[in-house]
């Protein structure tokens, strides 16, 4: 038989004397324990601890290094453990396991925190906030969009009408027109703002949702360019291994037109990796010609891109949230859980 | 659009995809699949069988006594339907079959009688909702053969989602093109069972086509481009045969009779509504195409229903008055019925804007005017004229009698459009060669006629040409066909915009994040509210309880309070900030202002044992919105009384945001019990509506005050103040008399009881005296403390306690 290694000696050891510790009941149990493994005459840690003058010098440091660790391990355990048998009252001090002393909590809707995420994100990649009405004409909402009234794309968003040709805006796609009215390229906004449709109350539908345009107009911006900015936000957003696909779809002020889905890779608590559907975020494309010339710029130079998205939609897919309802019921138990 | 797998595949040889492949596949391509679905999938032990013969059950008026052969010999089986014939052919469940809805056929006895299976109707089918009798098949088939098989029910029925923008899709063919011009195969019409083989001749006229008694004119060429009006004689109406309804049932229409289902049959297949007249009940023998005349403002179509005509709309018409609402629906008057004879068979080409409001106008919408709406394609005529007599004659016989009368007052030109390489890579960020553009549109149509110095000239096929008629159009359909996935996605640097920050966002960001550190939770509520809470009313609300935009948003909280409230929750603190809207004169956008709410109830702090749990008084709101008035409008804006009665909140306990020039942007305080509707135990309601600025300056620049390098002196000061004294004049009075060494100013404490007068309090301050230059001596700071006694006692009859 080998002799066994001193340093395994010593992790048996802790490992034995805090089991020890933990299962020793009261003080006169504890201190029992502390003479077993640390006490200066027959301590079984000690008696190591002695023992290393008679090791040879090579193996005499590695050996008391870890001897001394353990002692140290040991002895902190041993005091914790006096303490909490001990407990409040005899020490003289307060029970320090009574509940703390704070103000309320207060937070933000779940809806505004997912559209902060977004501007966040939108900001690092050079974007600025813009805005515009929420109730407007049919020229900003449709026409100035390259979208006839009379084009059976103006039903697809059952329209809210005020009187005559003013209306609730049915996205936020006016801001587009409203900029470019303004300001010259380069642009680089995103549009955050409520919208309006005539839908019922649904798990999937509400007649007032917020959603964030986005458009970008320059010089020499590509179809590549947005892939690439629209692929980059779905990596800052759900994680670099996010897929992105893009899919050809009509919106009449876009042209070619995506719908753009993201494949999230989600890790379990077991650590392993699962890949969720395809899921739709954002409908989006290049911006049609006539857009930029109904905003006075030449569409030959000019070219750029355009993205809407809903962060209510968003928020239910990061959250779990199965009805749209639930974030207008503003019930505070729900609104606590987001703090 | 309702595709069938089968036909799809049939009509591209070669396709050899799974529907589920399929999907995908199209959904790359831009027309995403939203559902597949299988009527047969659940009649799997369903097969056809023939009654033998049929006798009157001995012990039931109601019940017959049937023998069927399933396929496994004569059995008898009791059936309950009227309608069971001697030789005809039924769908028929054997013991042991299980049918929708986990039925299963057991042997039975039913009133004395064995019965062994079921002869079943469409209901029990889980095909229709009839259940009226038995479903009778009408065809040749082989006892015990599959019926899904035999009635083309092994389908797979795709619900292909088709944009506004793409009618040419509107058509198995148009998807076939798509799934082809992937290199899965092209695109052949399958061979019609019986095809007589006609070649039909076409008789062209600008204004009226005739040839004998029979014409058809188009008297309002803006509406409709062009009229084919071919005649077929001695047609017989009676069933499809199998095939067909298959077709049909696969693309999820439903069979009527022979000439009702070629025409739909050619509209499932290459886009073209058609519509057959009974020849013999157009008055003249003839169609004339014209708008509604003042005479005629009533029209039944063919569904029944009695339609309200307007003089805009397009009306196909015989010599005397309307027989069809123009590519919308005909009319019940000259519908093809059993004993029709000769027909007029109608292909015609209407104006999408014109269906679109007569469409909407009627409230209505039908396969055909569906397609018209999105646009049909005008080369396809012919085709689809052809196919659909073709059709008839094969299923219901008859002969073409002439040539087809073609009116045609707009001839149709495809248009050439230059597409340029430089373009397409200034757009797309990858160039394209020539070959590769030709290889990627030819087959979808396009042809690429000429070339010359980099710019193609491409011919738009008449299904494309609604949607294609730019460049970018024809650069949207190469990114298309090469495949938005096949791009490169690398970020490449970029410009910062012209545009800044708008500096809203930065205020409303400051606002809510200073609620949230302050215990308020952020609510979100819509702008509808009912009558009387707003000045904005939508014209076409979904809801005509709410048929209100809002013009505060407090309104709406107090309601979230109240639900909060019904759910038991008793510390409620929320706020939101949203859009006010009001009017601004007739025919003009409302006024928007951002506004911002709050609503509490409840207690100071969160349940703690060393808490006295106080509820939030007074203070607490005051302090609030002063916190939201010094960051909406920093130094400009104090909070004060209430100065006048309002309808929220109570008197005495309210408070005004108000600016220098006196107005008033906001108000909070205590509310009234009119505008909440509490449960019994709540406390008291504090609420606050403050306007936002609509444009926020840049936050003031903070100027650093050199810290003091000389003690201070503090003295305490017990004043017995008069109640008709306000406790600002005495701050104020205090902070204008203590001179240029007073520092600060602090009340510490409020009394108010036997110790002192009646009709005063005591308010106690804390005064701090500071020199910027050296230590100050106790006579120094008597003579100021002297000096405000005396002011405070000669304007205020404020006195000192003793």
């Amino acid at each position: 038989m080998t002799e066994q290694d001193p340093k395994d000696a010593l992790r048996a050891l802790e490992v034995e004397a805090l089991d020890a510790i933990d299962r020793a009941q009261d003080p006169e149990a504890l201190e029992a324990v502390r003479i077993d493994y640390l006490g200066r005459k027959d301590g079984r840690i000690s008696a190591i601890l002695r023992g290393l003058g008679s090791m040879s010098p090579e193996r005499r440091p590695a050996v008391g290094q870890e001897a001394n660790r353990v002692k140290e391990v040991v002895a902190d355990a041993l005091q914790n453990r006096e303490r909490s048998l001990a407990g409040p009252a005899s020490s003289g001090i307060e029970d320090l396991t009574l509940p703390g002393r704070g103000p309320w909590k207060g937070g933000l809707h779940p809806v505004t925190q997912a559209v902060d995420e977004i501007w966040h994100i939108f900001r690092d990649l050079g974007f600025t906030r813009a805005r515009g009405p929420e109730a407007d004409t049919e020229w900003y909402n449709f026409e100035a969009l390259n979208t006839p009234l009379d084009h059976p794309a103006a039903d697809e968003q059952d329209t809210l009408y005020l009187v005559d040709s003013v209306l609730l805006r049915s996205h936020t796609s006016p801001v587009q027109m409203r900029t470019m009215e303004t300001h010259e390229p380069p642009i680089r906004i995103i549009a955050p703002g409520w919208v309006y449709r005539r839908d019922t109350y649904d798990a999937t539908h509400t007649p007032a949702f917020m959603q964030v345009e986005g458009l970008v107009i320059d010089e020499g911006v590509t179809f590549v360019d947005f892939k690439a900015t629209l692929a980059e936000f779905a990596r800052r957003y759900w994680g670099p291994d996010t897929q992105t696909r893009f899919r050809p779809s009509f919106f009449p002020f876009t042209e070619p037109s995506a719908e753009v889905d993201v494949k999230r890779v989600i890790t379990r608590p077991d650590g392993s990796k699962e890949e969720t559907d395809w899921l739709e975020i954002m409908g989006a494309g290049m911006v049609d010609p006539a857009v930029l010339e109904n905003a006075g710029y030449d569409a030959e130079r000019y070219t750029g891109f355009a993205f809407g998205m809903g962060p209510a939609r968003i928020a239910m897919l990061k959250h779990g949230v199965d009805d749209l309802r639930t974030f207008f019921e503003n019930d505070v138990r729900f609104l606590d859980q987001f703090v | 659009m309702n595709v069938s797998y089968r036909w799809l595949r049939d009509m591209v040889p070669g396709l050899d995809l799974s529907p589920e492949k399929l999907a995908e596949h199209l959904a790359l391509r831009g027309a995403p699949v939203e559902d597949i679905s299988s009527a047969g999938a659940e009649l799997g032990d369903i097969v056809m069988g023939v009654v033998l013969d049929s006798t009157q059950h001995p012990n039931a008026d109601r019940l017959s006594l049937c023998t069927v052969d399933g396929g496994h010999g004569e059995v008898k089986v009791v059936c309950g339907a009227p309608n069971v014939k001697v030789g005809a052919w039924y769908p028929f469940a054997p013991v042991g079959a299980v049918l929708p809805g986990n039925f299963k056929i057991k042997k039975s006895k039913i009133r004395g009688e064995v019965s062994d299976g079921m002869l079943c109707s469409s209901k029990e089918l889980g095909l229709g909702t009839e259940h009226d009798g038995i479903l009778e098949i009408q065809g040749e088939f082989t006892a015990g053969e599959s019926f899904v098989e035999a009635i083309g029910l092994d389908d797979a029925t795709m619900d292909v989602e088709i944009t506004a923008n793409r009618g040419d899709l509107l058509s198995h063919a148009g998807v076939a093109r798509e799934v082809a011009s992937e290199g899965e195969g092209r695109v052949e019409l399958s061979e019609i069972e019986g095809d007589p083989g006609i070649e039909l001749s076409f008789e062209r006229d600008a204004q009226e086509a005739r040839r004998g008694p029979v014409g058809v004119r188009i008297d309002d060429a803006d509406l409709c481009l062009r009229y084919l009006g071919a005649v077929i004689r001695s047609v017989k109406i009676g069933p499809s045969p199998a095939w067909l309804q298959q077709r049909l049932r696969g693309a999820g229409a439903r069979p009527i009779n022979n000439v009702v289902d070629a025409t739909n049959f050619v509209m499932l297949e290459l886009g073209q509504p058609l519509h057959a007249f009974d020849l013999n009940g157009l008055a003249g023998t003839s169609i004339v195409v014209r708008r509604v005349r003042e005479d005629e403002r009533s029209f039944t179509t063919l569904d029944g229903e009695k339609r309200k005509l307007t003089s805009d709309m397009l009306m196909i018409c015989d010599a005397e008055r309307p027989v069809a609402i123009g590519g919308v629906m005909g009319g019940l008057d000259s519908e093809v019925e059993d004993d029709t004879v000769d027909i007029l068979l109608e292909c015609a080409l209407f104006d999408p804007k014109s269906i679109r409001s007569t469409r909407k106008a009627l409230v209505m919408s039908t396969d055909a005017s569906y397609r018209f709406e999105r646009g049909v394609d005008p080369e396809g005529m012919e085709l689809a004229m052809s196919r659909a007599v073709a059709l008839i004659v094969a299923t219901a016989g008859g002969e073409v009698d002439g040539p087809v009368l073609d009116c045609c007052p707009v001839a149709f030109e495809a248009a050439t459009v230059d597409l340029r390489l430089s373009r397409i890579e200034h757009l797309l960020g990858v160039a394209f060669e020539a070959d590769l553009v030709r290889e990627l549109l030819t087959p979808l149509g396009f042809d690429v006629v000429g070339e010359s110095d980099g710019t193609l000239q491409v011919r738009v096929p008449g299904f494309r040409s609604y949607d294609v008629r730019r460049e970018v159009d024809l650069i949207e359909e190469v990114a298309r066909a090469h495949g938005y996935d096949n791009f490169p996605s690398d970020l490449g640097p970029y410009r910062p915009g012209t545009v800044a920050d708008h500096p809203m966002f930065a205020l409303e960001d400051e606002l809510r994040q200073s609620l949230a550190a302050r215990g308020l939770l952020e609510a979100q509520t819509p702008a509808f509210v009912p009558e009387g809470e707003g000045d904005v009313r939508v014209a076409n609300p979904l809801a005509t309880t709410e048929p209100f935009i809002r013009r505060a948003i407090l309104p709406s909280l107090i309601r979230r309070l109240e639900h909060n409230f019904a759910h038991g929750n008793h510390d409620v603190r929320l706020f939101e900030i949203g859009t006010s809207f009001r009017s601004a004169g007739s025919g003009e956008p409302p006024h928007e202002e951002a506004h911002l709410a709050a609503v509490l109830h409840g207690r100071r702090e969160p349940p703690h044992w060393s808490s006295d749990g106080a509820a939030l008084a007074v203070w607490d709101l005051k302090a609030l919105l002063e916190r939201v008035a010094a960051t909406a409008y920093g130094g400009a804006a104090v909070v004060v009384p209430g100065s006048q009665e309002d309808d929220t909140f109570v008197a005495g306990a309210a408070f005004d945001v108000q600016l220098a020039d006196g107005s008033v942007v906001g108000r909070g305080g205590l509310l009234k019990g009119e505008v909440v509707d509490p449960p019994a135990w709540a406390g008291e309601i504090w609420g606050l509506e403050v306007t936002l600025p609509s444009n926020p300056g840049a936050p003031e620049v903070v100027t650093f005050h050199p810290l003091p390098q000389f003690p201070a002196v503090e003295r305490d000061l017990a004043l017995l103040v008069p109640d008709n004294v306000w406790a600002y004049d005495v701050d104020a009075l205090i902070r204008i008399r203590g001179g240029p060494l007073l520092e600060g100013v602090e009340l510490f404490d409020l009394y108010r009881g036997e110790a002192v007068t009646q009709g005063t309090r005591s308010l106690a301050y804390r005064l701090r005296f500071r020199s910027p230059d050296r230590t100050l001596k106790d006579k120094q700071v008597d003579k100021a403390v002297g000096v405000i006694l005396a002011r405070l006692k000669e304007e205020l009859s404020v006195e000192q306690r003793g």
